[in-house]
């Protein structure tokens, strides 16, 4: 008999039903989110210690890239950017950039683009395409993060796809900290160290 | 002496484990404290969370087959273990098939129970532990001492001087945050040259066939995505019916493991590389775990199949507090693993750990599942009984107990003497050597007991 037969034949049992399943979700306890003020409490979770990410706030498409340069310099950084094979990013001027279309084991700052924000725990959720590769978004030191502020949704129940799932979907959280010596939390143990958001309050130039 | 009481003695004595130990719970547990406080009615969440692993252990196998039809149809391969040389077995056979040399592998206490790491290298594969604390102990060729820090049992001095002996471009300033920095210089070229990736999972979600991974260094993400081949290893227990549940396991996970609000990194994972896609594995393969949990189900112990593995009995157990993880002698230690060793290694091997508790019930308490920790640890004892397991000094000692209870004149006397000679042993208030008791005064003092019987003082206070 294959395992599967065996394990399976361990468990015979009713067959779930959905309803019972529905009705654990109804009602549920969760954080509260003023619904009224998304993008203020969105950025009022990007400034807790165990996130601590910078934001910018930009108007057009046309102004991303000079908002990049800002942070970058900023941060002492030379105009150097990993950029996403994303077409909504095609029209912007990046001739100050020198541009990487894949990310180096030592990429300095990388570009995404999130397609939400969820004001509950100051998440940045992505998803994997021919267009929004994953790797760079774990690899660089300086994670930038363009998000329309329409795309600011409630809770982490606005953050999953419907139908059929992409091959990774990815919620971002702050960076890659760690308190695996003595609990204390240290910053940029794997991945990012800095995360800067990029906040567009204008939603028709990134749909 | 058994082996258990020995390497409770040695841990006892040591004093910078209690240091190394203390550090981390301690800060756990008051980080857990805040974010609780901070949640809305986390009582009911407990309950709910509860329902929810209740109701799939119900219906498991109707979930794993729903679980493997979706993952098969977005392109991943479904391979079934019922012990745990089977699933190291399947692992090992894919990583050949693949012809891997090294694979990455991030923190699974899965593949800590089924001994992958043991099993990759009889095969002659290089592992590279990516998460932080697995770092720390495959370079000290430890085992791990908890769920959540395998380090814990590590002082930062302790850590420095490992990193400074084994990497090559070692911290010289003495920092924890330069001795990470340390660990990344080391880890980032081997972790991204790995032939395959191996991750447990944090949870399966059964209407999509996605793997959920939660970490907080982001290393699962950079185990798993650059190799050709990602293997997952997971226990059959870990489905949950939809995203939605599994939304809220992941608010009760973060929170009573690290008190956060969530990690910092959470993946779902379905099936390998699409048409199109710059990066991710080319075969992603799923093998799910029995390893003695169907029996669980079926004996008694169902409820402990509700474990999210968060750790949070772990910081809240004062025998965990006092002797740390590696004296549990098992893969998974303090209360939790109390309740699992048994189960997974018989009980003739480790009936001295259910015996290791107070039963003051904190573990209960914070239990973010309501897993009746107490109860089921009762239960083994019991079994241990009926089971002719317990020593014989232990039955004779219960035997003379129980025929002076039942001589209720016999044994208020006997009290009372006890009580009056134990005053002798008293200095300021503690004693700290008694006859016959060197087992209990070796590591420890004893209040000093008041001057009467509870009975006693009962019969003085009712006839006032």
């Amino acid at each position: 008999m294959s395992a599967r037969a065996a394990i399976l034949g361990r468990l015979k049992g009713a067959e779930p039903d959905r309803a019972e399943a529905d009705a654990l979700l109804i009602a549920l306890e969760r954080p509260r989110v003023d619904e009224g003020a998304l993008e203020a409490e969105f950025l009022a979770r990007l400034t807790l210690p165990s996130i601590s990410a910078t934001h910018a706030v930009i108007d057009s498409m046309d102004a991303l890239p000079s908002a990049i340069a800002r942070y970058l310099v900023q941060q002492g950084q030379p105009l150097t950017l990993c950029l996403p094979p994303d077409p909504r990013l095609s029209g912007c001027d990046w001739s100050a950039f020198t541009l990487h279309d894949s990310a180096a084991p030592d990429e300095a700052a990388a570009l995404a683009i999130a397609r939400k924000g969820i004001a509950e725990t100051g998440s940045l959720i992505f998803e994997t395409s021919a267009q929004a590769p994953m790797l760079p978004n774990f690899l660089t030191l300086h994670h930038i993060i363009l998000l329309a502020a329409s795309d600011i949704a409630p809770y982490l129940e606005d953050a999953p796809l419907p139908g059929l799932q992409p091959r990774a979907h990815y919620w971002i959280t702050g960076v890659s900290g760690t308190t695996d010596i003595e609990g204390t939390y240290v910053r940029g143990a794997h991945g990012p160290r800095f995360q800067h958001v990029i906040l567009l309050r204008q939603r028709r130039d990134v749909a | 002496m058994s082996a258990f009481t020995d390497r409770a003695e040695a841990a006892l004595t040591d004093r910078l484990l209690k240091i190394a130990v203390e550090r981390t719970a301690g800060t756990a547990e008051t980080k857990r404290a805040a974010a609780v406080a901070a949640f809305p009615d986390f009582e009911a969440a407990r309950t709910r969370a509860a329902a929810i692993k209740d109701h799939v252990i119900a219906h498991l196998g109707a979930y794993l087959e729903q679980f493997e039809a979706n993952a098969v149809a977005a392109g991943a391969r479904v391979h079934w273990a019922s012990t745990a040389d089977e699933a190291c077995r399947i692992v090992v056979d894919i990583c050949k098939a693949a012809g891997a040399k090294t694979v990455a592998r991030s923190k699974s206490m899965l593949g800590e129970e089924i001994g992958l790491p043991h099993a990759l290298a009889e095969a002659g594969i290089d592992r590279i532990e990516t998460d932080l604390a697995e770092h720390i102990i495959q370079l000290a060729h430890e085992r791990p001492s908890h769920i959540i820090w395998p380090a814990m049992h590590k002082t930062r001095e302790q850590v420095s001087a490992l990193f400074k002996a084994r990497h090559r471009s070692p911290h010289e300033e003495e920092s924890i945050a330069a001795m990470a920095e340390s660990a990344r210089r080391e880890l980032r070229a081997p972790m991204l040259g790995a032939d395959v990736g191996i991750s447990g999972a944090n949870f399966l979600i059964a209407d999509t066939g996605a793997v959920c991974t939660v970490t907080n260094e982001g290393n699962a993400e950079l185990s798993l995505v650059p190799p050709r081949v990602h293997i997952v290893t997971a226990g059959i227990e870990k489905i949950v019916p939809s995203m939605g549940h599994a939304i809220h396991m992941l608010r009760m996970l973060a929170r009573s493991a690290t008190g956060a609000a969530l990690t910092q990194y959470t993946t779902f994972y379905t099936g390998p590389r699409r048409p199109g896609d710059r990066d991710g594995p080319e075969e992603m393969h799923i093998v799910l775990v029995d390893n003695g949990r169907t029996k669980m189900r079926g004996e008694g112990l169902a409820e402990m199949l509700r474990c999210i593995r968060c750790g949070a009995c772990l910081n809240h157990c004062v025998v965990f507090r006092q002797i740390g993880g590696h004296a549990y002698g098992g893969t998974y230690p303090g209360p939790m693993g109390s309740v699992l060793t048994p189960a997974l290694d018989g009980l003739r091997q480790s009936r001295d750990l259910p015996q290791a508790c107070t039963l003051n019930g904190k573990c209960q308490e914070v239990c973010p599942v309501r897993i009746p920790l107490p109860t089921l640890l009762r239960g083994w004892r019991e079994k241990s009984w009926r089971e002719g397991l317990e020593p014989t000094a232990m039955r004779l000692g219960l035997g003379v107990w129980v025929w002076a209870a039942r001589r209720p004149r016999l044994y208020r006397l006997g009290a009372a003497i006890a009580v009056r000679a134990m005053q002798l042993f008293a200095r300021r208030g503690w004693i700290a050597t008694l006859p016959f008791a060197a087992g209990w005064t070796r590591h420890r003092d004893m209040p000093k007991p008041a001057r009467q019987t509870f009975m006693a003082q009962y019969r003085k206070e009712r006839g006032k």
